[in-house]
């Protein structure tokens, strides 16, 4: 059974004039790592809404079609009882801290869902050493810069335990050490089951952690696939998504005659693919 | 334009946010400030036009201590989109937020409203005027907090992270924009986590780690500087990791290379030289 | 703003700081009962000097003396307007009794208000049996109270950042300075709530009905003896004066 089914979903939100998204058919199976990506406004932020019941019981709106969780369906169940399945990490950080310091933050998701005191002392532990975050335990949330409200966001959210991970944009504040840090947490998670939904506009960065690329314009989903096979295609451009630099090269090769034997997603992986072809 | 001397701050007197900064940005420059998560960046950036005052140390700008300037002064040379955009937004149409400041600095409201309109559309806002900032998504939001003071046309601009939720044709957009107001004498100041966005269009970059910075020059010879790059956290782009690893196997690949043409250019020459 | 500091938490590693929520609350309660059974300048002096030492005790004299010397002008001014339109014999002495029995309300208060930590405070509600919902409510107030503060700083940087003049003219420009700040004040604290209502609801918020605690607050030894001590106190105080009556020394007072 998949995890999370859109069927035929459409949504507008109250008092917009046009549809946010359009008989959306998606199917994201248990363990898959999703990435989400498409131009600015294009939906993305709505669709990973209504993985958690956001859309329609938050935002409310014109909703056709369904979406089922976990064999749920997202209309009859609330945004609380979702959230216990799909935790979602939000574009902007610094709305999304509750409580006044990160300590209660990371408390307040178990707590909600009566986990054990002991057992959120342990994730609580387990998350600051795996986010870095034994400095900042005692700041209240308007105390931290916008990179470190990030980490917290996320690490809230993770200290839920979560079976999907939504995350919209979790490393758009992070300094290039740190998003690679959280995406390579992100990755391992998933490496261990947990089925992972990502918003991300910069696909160098976790192209090559993904199974899967949905490319979405104007509230549609235009393009669906193994990374190495979105990203070649010219529908990026056309849109306007931007793709690895690695992968530019490859292109522009290709339209100069030249033919690599594989589609590089990394720096590294295009030298060695070079490195390949001209040994041979 | 901008002298910076020596400047400390620390939030509520106990969080050290700067020790000791200093940093001199000529009329007309481009600069690139990075570094790594609580560098100190936006604390640095609010000193520009005196949202924060040194609590050691002085900003000077046109070689006039801003310490007996108020923001809304300062305001009038020194334009500052904030890293949050919810920090910024707070009217209820995209229209009136840009309005706004252009109206504080005295255009009439025909003017404005024909400035305001200009900048959405370069900015690919056309058909938001009306639209509450509130309901539209994050890159949109962004863009709009960006409108609302690039519309201003200020002497020197200063940017925390303007390219949060952009796509790359946005980001082209705004990079056109950015260079054809530096064109015209505009000093650009953007704090940025986008190495690439960096490498293209800023010719300086100032790296920040601890409070202070940590280097400071040329924006290819910083980041083929290994040192600074661990410092603050920082990720070579793409084409220069290609072309360091190609290296360690063919000596004649230079080590200056970081765009995507240069890249292909020496890969033709390399596969075309069997 | 400042007088409100008295009442707005401030992180410090005091004893007082430390002590349960609720024996806290035992104290405020009966020190403030105790101040409003007396009206002679004496006693209330006499309390007001008992509470000097707790707000030592909990490292926030400073605090407190700032926030008193914010407020310095409205008590002159009651003590002034009361001299002047109250009717009882000694209208001097009476509005400087009600004063210092202002002062000592207010800190009864502010040494709970003070040292208590709004997720403390929720956590007391709760355990004292009183719905989590509404606990919960209760310290989303007040943690909004310096988030409004810190709102309606973060718009006023906005708007000096595009070029309005706050901090320049008299009292009377400055005051209407203040009025494009109130309507986005509200916009954006309504707005602001939402999307952390947004967030609560997303991190499963009201989803079970047995919500676990973190942190349960312990009675301790100290917090029986700061709840006994009040109450012995104030009963004794009862009883004392029912019986006996003030002394005459007590009594005194300006005659005019
Ligand atoms: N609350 C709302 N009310 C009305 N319209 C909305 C609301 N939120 C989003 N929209 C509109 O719906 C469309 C899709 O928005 P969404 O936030 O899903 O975009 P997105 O793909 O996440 O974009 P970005 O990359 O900029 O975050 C946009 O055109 C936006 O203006
Ligand atoms: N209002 C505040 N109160 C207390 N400490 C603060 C405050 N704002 C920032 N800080 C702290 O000051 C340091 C520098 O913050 P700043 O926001 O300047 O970092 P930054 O370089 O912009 O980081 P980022 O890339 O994450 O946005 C951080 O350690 C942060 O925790
Ligand atoms: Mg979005
Ligand atoms: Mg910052």
């Amino acid at each position: 059974m998949p995890l999370i089914e859109f069927a035929d979903f459409s949504f507008k939100y109250v008092g917009a004039d046009s549809l946010a998204l359009k008989r959306i058919n998606l199917t994201i199976n248990e363990g898959e790592y999703v990435v989400i990506t498409g131009p600015s406004g294009c939906g993305k932020t709505t669709l990973c809404r209504a993985i958690n019941g956001l859309v329609p019981h938050f935002h409310r709106g014109y909703i056709g079609g369904n979406v089922i969780i976990d064999g749920i369906n997202t209309r009859t169940s609330s945004v609380a009882n979702l959230s216990s399945i799909a935790g979602m990490v939000f574009q902007n950080p610094s709305n999304q801290l509750v409580t006044l310091n990160v300590e209660r933050e990371l408390a307040f998701g178990p707590e909600n869902l009566g986990v054990d005191p002991a057992e959120i002392t342990n994730r609580i532990n387990e998350i600051v050493e795996l986010l870095f975050l034994e400095n900042l335990l005692e700041k209240h949330p308007h105390e931290m810069s916008g990179g470190e409200q990030q980490r917290v966001a996320l690490a809230a959210t993770l200290a839920m335990k979560p079976q999907i991970l939504v995350a919209d944009e979790p490393t758009s504040n992070l300094d290039p050490k740190n998003a690679e840090h959280i995406l390579e947490i992100i990755s391992s998670l998933n490496k261990r089951g947990m089925t992972v939904v990502l918003i991300e506009h910069r696909l160098d960065l976790v192209a090559q952690d993904a199974t899967r690329i949905v490319l979405m314009n104007a509230g549609r989903i235009v393009a669906d696939g193994k990374p190495r096979e979105i990203l070649v295609d010219d529908i990026c451009q056309e849109i306007g998504v931007g793709i690895p630099k690695a992968t530019q090269v490859y292109k522009g090769l290709k339209k100069r005659g030249i033919q690599l034997p594989s589609v590089p997603l990394s720096g590294e992986e295009l030298a060695y693919i070079v490195q390949e072809a001209v040994l041979k | 334009m901008i002298k910076i001397e020596d400047i400390h701050f620390k939030y509520e007197g106990v969080y050290t946010a700067l020790r000791g900064v200093s940093i001199q940005i000529d009329q007309g420059e481009r600069v690139a400030i990075v570094g790594t998560n609580g560098a100190g960046k936006t604390t640095l950036v609010k000193h520009m036009n005196g949202l924060l005052r040194p609590q050691r140390g002085h900003v000077f700008l046109k070689d006039r201590d801003t310490k007996h300037m108020s923001v809304a002064e300062i305001a009038r040379t020194v334009g500052l989109v904030f890293q949050s955009p919810d920090h910024q937004l707070f009217l209820d149409s995209v229209e009136k937020e840009v309005v706004f400041g252009l109206r504080n600095l005295g255009y009439s409201a025909k003017e404005a409203e024909e400035r305001c309109h200009n900048t959405l559309s370069r900015l690919g806002l056309e058909g938001f005027a009306d639209r509450s900032p509130f309901t539209l998504s994050g890159g949109e939001r962004k863009r709009v907090a960006l409108a609302s003071v690039l519309a201003t046309e200020p002497k020197v601009l200063a940017l925390d992270e303007p390219t949060i939720g952009q796509d790359a044709k946005q980001k082209k957009l705004l990079a056109e924009l950015l260079s054809e107001m530096n064109d015209a004498g505009c000093t650009v100041v953007v704090v940025t986590h986008d190495i690439e966005f960096v490498v293209e269009f800023f010719p300086r970059t100032v790296a920040m780690s601890g409070g202070l910075i940590v280097g400071d020059g040329k924006t290819e010879s910083l980041l083929s500087n290994e040192a600074i790059i661990d410092l603050s956290s920082l990720s070579a782009p793409q084409t220069t990791l290609a072309a360091s690893a190609l290296r360690k196997k063919f000596p004649e690949v230079s080590n200056r290379i970081t765009s995507v043409s240069d890249l292909e250019e020496i890969i033709v020459r390399l596969v075309g030289g069997l | 703003m400042s007088f409100l500091e008295v009442f707005q938490y401030t992180k410090q590693d005091s004893v007082i700081h430390q002590l349960d929520p609720r024996s806290k609350m035992v104290l405020a309660i009966t020190s403030a009962a105790i101040s409003l059974m007396f009206l002679n300048i004496v006693p209330l002096l006499i309390i007001l000097l008992c509470q000097i030492p707790i707000l030592f005790l909990a490292k926030s004299v400073r605090r407190w003396l700032r926030s008193m010397k914010g407020l310095s002008f409205l008590l002159i001014f009651i003590i002034v307007f009361n001299t002047l339109l109250s009717t009882v014999a000694n209208p001097f002495s009476y509005s400087v009794a009600l004063t210092i029995r202002l002062i000592a309300l207010m800190t009864s208060f502010s040494i709970f208000f003070l040292t208590v930590h709004p997720d403390e405070l929720s956590q007391a509600m709760i355990q004292m049996r009183i719905r989590f919902e509404f606990a919960f409510a209760m310290s989303m107030a007040m943690r909004y109270v310096p988030t409004l503060a810190h709102e309606a700083y973060s718009i006023m940087d906005a708007q000096k950042a595009r070029g309005v003049e706050l901090d320049k003219g008299n009292l009377l420009k400055r005051i209407r300075n203040m009025i494009p700040i109130i309507v986005p004040l509200i916009i954006v604290s309504i707005r602001r709530a939402l999307s952390v209502a947004e967030s609560m609801e997303s991190r499963a918020f009201g989803v079970s009905q047995n919500r676990t605690y973190l942190k349960r607050l312990e009675f301790q030894r100290r917090d029986w003896i700061v709840a006994f001590f009040s109450i012995a106190v104030l009963l004794y105080l009862i009883y004392f004066l029912s019986f006996f009556g003030l002394p005459d020394w007590m009594l005194w007072g300006f005659s005019f």
